[in-house]
C-alpha cells in the first residue's frame, strides 16, 4: 500500500472534541483522493497530519513503506517528500514565479533545475509568466503556480487544501479539468480536500466523506452518486462525467 | 535527531536562554523584598513611602485624565471631520512625542521664569511686572502640564487609528436613530474606543512612573527620585531594592486595574465589510475653532519649545566644542544602535519560537519577558546592577587567572548598560516583530518546509524578507526610545561616558539650560524624523 493511515486521533489544543477519531484508510499509488466534508469535519486536519504540520495524538502514518509517524517516530515536514497546495496558495510574495518554483529544487544541479523549471511551467502553461510576481497574476494563474511549485521537486504525494475556494465559478470548472489532467500526466498520488461535491466528483478516483472526524462514506464517485441526496448528476458537466466513468 | 519525537531544536534552546536572561534580573528585585530591613527602610516606610504613593497617584491620575481629554478629542475630530489643515495636523499632532518630557520641562521653565521670554517681554515692552510665583511651573501641576503636552500623542495615535478603522454604519446608525454629534460621541464613540483609550492612557501612566528627568528637575519626590537618592545619596542599595520592589508592586496593581477596566469589552464586527467613516465638512466658525484647537495643542507640545530651543542654540552656538559634541552623538548612536539590533534579533528568535510551539503556557512565556517595559528604568537599573555584581563575583577567579587586578569588570562596562536597555525595551521590539509574524501567518513557512527547506533556512529565505517592515519599524521605535532614555543611562553608564540625553540633562540640572539646547535639538530632530517616517510607513501598511 502506498499510504497507510492507521487509527489516527488528533485534537487541537484547548478543545475537548477530537478533530479526528480513529481515522484509518489506505491509498494506492497514483490515486486521486477527494476528502469531502463540512467545515470543522476534520478534512484539512488529515492533510496537515500527513504533511507533518501537526502531530497525531495516536495512531501511525506510513508513506511508501516508510513510517513517518508512530509512538517513537516523527519525520519533520521537510523530510517527507510531500508537496502541498495551500488554500490561499502561499506563494512567496517577494519571489517571482520562477523563483517560487525553484525554491524547492535546491538539491538539483543548475542545468537540472533549469530543465525542471521549464517542464513544470509547460505543464501548467505558464511559460510566459516566469518573471512575474504573484500579485501580477490572476487567481487561476496563481493557483497553477502553486501546483507547479508543489510538483516541481517530484514529491511522492501532493496535498491540495480547498484548491478552488478562491476562484470564481467559471474558472473553477476549467481549472479542475486542467488540474486532473496535470495530476494524471505527472502520475502523482494526490489528496485534496473540498466542501464542494461537484469538485470531488470531477476530480477524484475515490471520495471520502467525513463527519465529525470519522469516515461517513467512502467509494468511487459513481458508486456514491445515488447514496447521498445532494450528489446528483445534472450538476456535473457532461464532459467531466465521461471522465469519471473511465476511472 | 529529526526522526525522534521531540520539540527541542536550536530555536527552542536559543529562545529559552534569551527569556531566562531577560527575566532573571527582575527576580533579584522580588527576592529583595524578603531580605531583612535596615534603619533607612524603616524610616522611609514610616515617613515618606506614603507621600511617594500619594504624589505618584496624583501625577498619574491627573496626567491620564488630561491626556485622554486631549488625545481623544483630537482623534475624534481628525477621524470624523474635514477642516483646514486637517491633513497636516493628522500626522503633526504626533510630533510632541519626539520631545523627551525632561527637555520639555526645562524648556518651559526657561520660557516662563523671571528671565524668560514671557516675563521679560511683559516687563520691557509693556511695563507689566507680575508676581513671579504666578509663573512658577516647577511644581506638581507644572509636571502634569509637561507630561500631558508631551505624552498625549500615545492616546491620540492609538485612538485615531482605531476610530479611522471604524465602520461608518455604526456612526450613521446612531445619527439615523436621532442622536446628534455630541450624543453619538458620548454614547457610541467613547464606549467602542474604550480599549484603545485605556491602552493609550496606560502607556502614559507607565511613562510617568518611569520618568526621572521631569520630577528631578522640578523637585518633586516620587518613587524614581527616591530610588536614586537612597542609592546614591545614602549609598543604601538594599533600601533602594525595597523601594524598587514597592514601585514594581504599584505598577502591577495599575496593570491589574487596566485589565479590569478593559474587562471583556473587546468589541468586534459581525461583518468583514467595514466601510470607513466619510468625513463631515466643517465650515465657518466651527472649522476655525477646530483648526485653532489643533494648532494650539501642537504649538504647546511642539512649536513653542522648539522655537525656544532654536533661540538658545543660536545664542550658545560655538560654546560647546564640536569634538566633544560629536563624541556624545557617536556614543548615543552606538549604544542605541547596538541595543536596538540585539533586541530585534532576540525578538525574531523568541517570536519564531512562540509560533512554532503549541500550548497556552509555553506561549505565555514570551509575554512574561515583555514585563520589562512596564517596570520603570530605575527598578531595572537596580536589578541589572545587582545581577552584574553577582556575575562579576562569580567570574572573579577567571579575572585573576587572566591577570586582571580588579574584581569589577562587567559591572563597570557598557555591556551592563546595553543589557539593561535590552531588558527595558525588549517589549517594544517584540510587539512589532510579533505583529509582523501574525500578519504573515504560518502558511508560507509551512509551504517552504514542505518544499524540503529546514526551519533555519526557511527563517532566512522566507520569514526575514517578509518581516522587513516589522523589523525596520521595530528597530526605529526602539532606537528612538533609547536615544531619549534617562534613568537607566544615568545610573548604569560607565565612568566618563555621556550620551546626548545625559549631557542635555546634566546641562539643564546645572542651570545651563541654553547649553542643553544643542543636544536636545539633535535628539528631537532625530526622533521627529524617525517618528514621521514610521508614521507614514504605518499608514502605508494599513492602506
Amino acid at each position: 500500500m502506498f499510504i497507510s493511515i492507521k487509527n489516527v486521533c488528533f485534537s487541537y489544543p484547548n478543545t475537548e472534541k477530537p478533530a479526528l477519531d480513529q481515522f484509518s484508510m489506505d491509498i494506492e499509488k497514483g490515486e486521486v483522493i477527494s476528502i469531502l466534508g463540512r467545515s470543522g469535519s476534520g478534512k484539512s486536519t488529515i492533510l496537515r497530519l500527513l504533511a507533518g504540520l501537526e502531530k497525531p495524538t495516536k495512531g501511525s502514518l506510513t508513506i511508501q513503506d516508510e513510517v513517518v509517524f508512530d509512538t517513537r517516530t516523527f519525520l519533520q515536514p521537510e523530510k517527507r517528500g510531500i508537496g502541498m497546495v495551500f488554500q490561499d496558495y502561499a506563494l512567496f510574495p517577494h519571489m517571482t514565479v520562477s523563483e517560487n518554483i525553484l525554491f524547492g529544487l535546491f538539491q538539483m544541479k543548475k542545468a537540472e533545475k533549469k530543465k525542471r523549471l521549464q517542464e513544470v511551467l509547460e505543464l501548467v502553461e505558464l511559460q510566459e509568466f516566469e518573471k512575474r510576481y504573484p500579485h501580477q497574476l490572476s487567481g487561476g494563474q496563481q493557483q497553477r503556480v502553486a501546483i507547479a511549485r508543489a510538483i516541481a521537486p517530484n514529491p511522492h504525494l501532493i496535498l491540495l487544501d480547498e484548491p478552488f475556494s478562491n476562484l470564481d465559478a467559471e474558472l473553477q470548472v476549467k481549472i479542475r479539468k486542467d488540474l486532473r489532467e496535470i495530476l494524471k500526466k505527472a502520475n502523482i498520488t494526490s489528496i485534496f480536500v473540498t466542501h464542494d461535491e461537484n469538485d470531488a466528483h470531477a476530480l477524484a478516483d475515490r471520495i471520502v466523506k467525513l463527519k465529525d472526524g470519522c469516515i461517513d462514506l467512502i467509494g468511487r464517485p459513481c458508486d456514491l452518486l445515488g447514496v447521498h441526496p445532494n450528489l446528483t448528476s445534472p450538476v456535473i458537466p457532461a464532459i467531466e462525467e465521461r471522465e469519471l466513468v473511465s476511472v | 535527531m529529526n526522526r525522534r519525537l521531540t520539540n527541542v531544536n536550536m530555536w527552542t534552546v536559543s529562545a529559552a536562554i534569551i527569556m531566562i536572561l531577560l527575566f532573571l534580573p527582575n527576580l533579584t528585585i522580588v527576592t529583595g523584598i524578603f531580605t531583612p530591613a535596615n534603619e533607612n527602610w524603616a524610616h522611609m516606610k514610616e515617613f515618606v513611602l506614603g507621600s511617594f504613593i500619594k504624589t505618584s497617584l496624583i501625577l498619574i491620575s491627573a496626567t491620564a485624565l488630561l491626556t485622554i481629554m486631549i488625545g481623544l478629542s483630537l482623534a475624534w475630530l481628525i477621524a470624523q471631520y474635514q477642516f483646514p489643515l486637517r491633513g497636516f495636523l493628522k500626522w503633526a499632532l504626533v510630533l510632541p512625542l519626539s520631545i523627551p518630557p525632561f527637555i520639555g520641562a526645562y524648556t518651559y521653565h526657561g520660557i516662563v521664569n523671571y528671565t524668560g521670554v514671557i516675563q521679560t517681554t511683559l516687563r520691557d515692552r509693556f511695563g507689566i511686572e507680575l508676581n513671579p510665583s504666578f509663573f512658577d511651573i516647577m511644581n506638581l501641576p507644572g509636571a502634569v502640564f509637561i507630561y500631558t503636552m508631551f505624552l498625549y500623542p500615545y492616546v491620540y495615535t492609538i485612538t485615531r487609528i482605531f476610530l479611522s478603522q471604524q465602520s461608518a454604519s455604526l456612526i450613521e446608525s446612531a445619527r439615523m436613530l436621532g442622536k446628534g454629534p455630541w450624543r453619538t460621541f458620548i454614547q457610541v464613540v467613547i464606549p467602542i474606543s474604550r480599549v484603545s483609550i485605556i491602552g493609550g492612557a496606560s502607556l502614559v501612566v507607565l511613562e510617568v512612573l518611569n520618568d526621572y528627568g521631569v520630577v528631578k528637575y522640578y523637585g518633586i519626590q516620587t518613587f524614581t527620585t527616591a530610588i536614586f537618592q537612597t542609592w546614591f545619596g545614602l549609598g543604601d542599595i538594599e533600601s533602594s531594592i525595597k523601594l524598587a520592589a514597592s514601585l514594581m508592586g504599584f505598577v502591577i496593581l495599575i496593570l491589574m486595574i487596566e485589565k479590569l477596566l478593559r474587562g471583556r469589552r473587546q468589541y468586534s464586527y459581525s461583518t468583514t465589510k467595514v466601510r470607513p467613516l466619510p468625513l463631515i465638512q466643517l465650515k465657518g466658525w466651527k472649522a476655525t475653532v477646530v483648526t485653532g484647537y489643533g494648532l494650539f495643542i501642537l504649538s504647546l507640545g511642539f512649536f513653542i519649545p522648539i522655537a525656544q530651543l532654536i533661540d538658545w542654540m543660536i545664542l550658545t552656538y560655538g560654546k560647546i566644542p564640536m569634538g566633544e559634541f560629536l563624541t556624545y552623538v557617536k556614543n548615543s548612536v552606538t549604544v542605541a544602535g547596538i541595543s536596538a539590533s540585539v533586541i530585534i534579533l532576540f525578538a525574531l528568535i523568541v517570536g519564531n519560537f512562540s509560533r512554532l510551539v503549541h500550548g497556552r503556557i509555553v506561549k505565555l512565556l514570551p509575554k512574561l519577558t515583555i514585563l520589562g517595559y512596564s517596570i520603570p528604568g530605575a527598578v531595572i537599573a537596580v536589578a541589572v546592577v545587582t545581577a552584574f555584581i553577582a556575575l562579576d563575583r562569580f567570574l572573579s577567579p577567571i579575572y585573576q587567572l587572566i591577570g586582571l587586578s580588579t574584581t569589577l569588570v562587567l559591572s563597570v562596562s557598557l555591556i551592563m548598560l546595553i543589557s539593561a536597555y535590552i531588558i527595558r525595551f525588549f517589549a517594544i521590539g517584540y510587539n512589532s516583530i510579533e505583529s509582523g509574524y501574525d500578519k504573515i501567518g504560518t502558511d508560507f513557512r509551512d509551504a517552504s518546509r514542505l518544499l524540503g527547506v529546514g526551519l533555519t533556512k526557511t527563517f532566512f529565505k522566507v520569514d526575514v524578507p517578509m518581516l522587513k517592515g516589522a523589523i525596520v519599524s521595530g528597530f526605529v521605535i526602539v532606537f528612538i526610545d533609547i536615544l531619549k532614555e534617562i534613568p537607566l543611562t544615568l545610573i548604569l553608564r560607565p565612568f566618563n561616558f555621556d550620551t546626548l540625553s545625559t549631557k542635555a540633562f546634566q546641562y539643564a540640572s546645572d542651570e545651563k539650560i541654553m547649553e542643553a539646547s544643542q543636544a536636545s535639538l539633535l535628539i528631537v530632530g532625530i526622533s521627529a524624523f524617525a517618528i514621521v517616517v514610521f508614521y507614514k510607513f504605518l499608514e502605508k501598511e494599513q492602506n
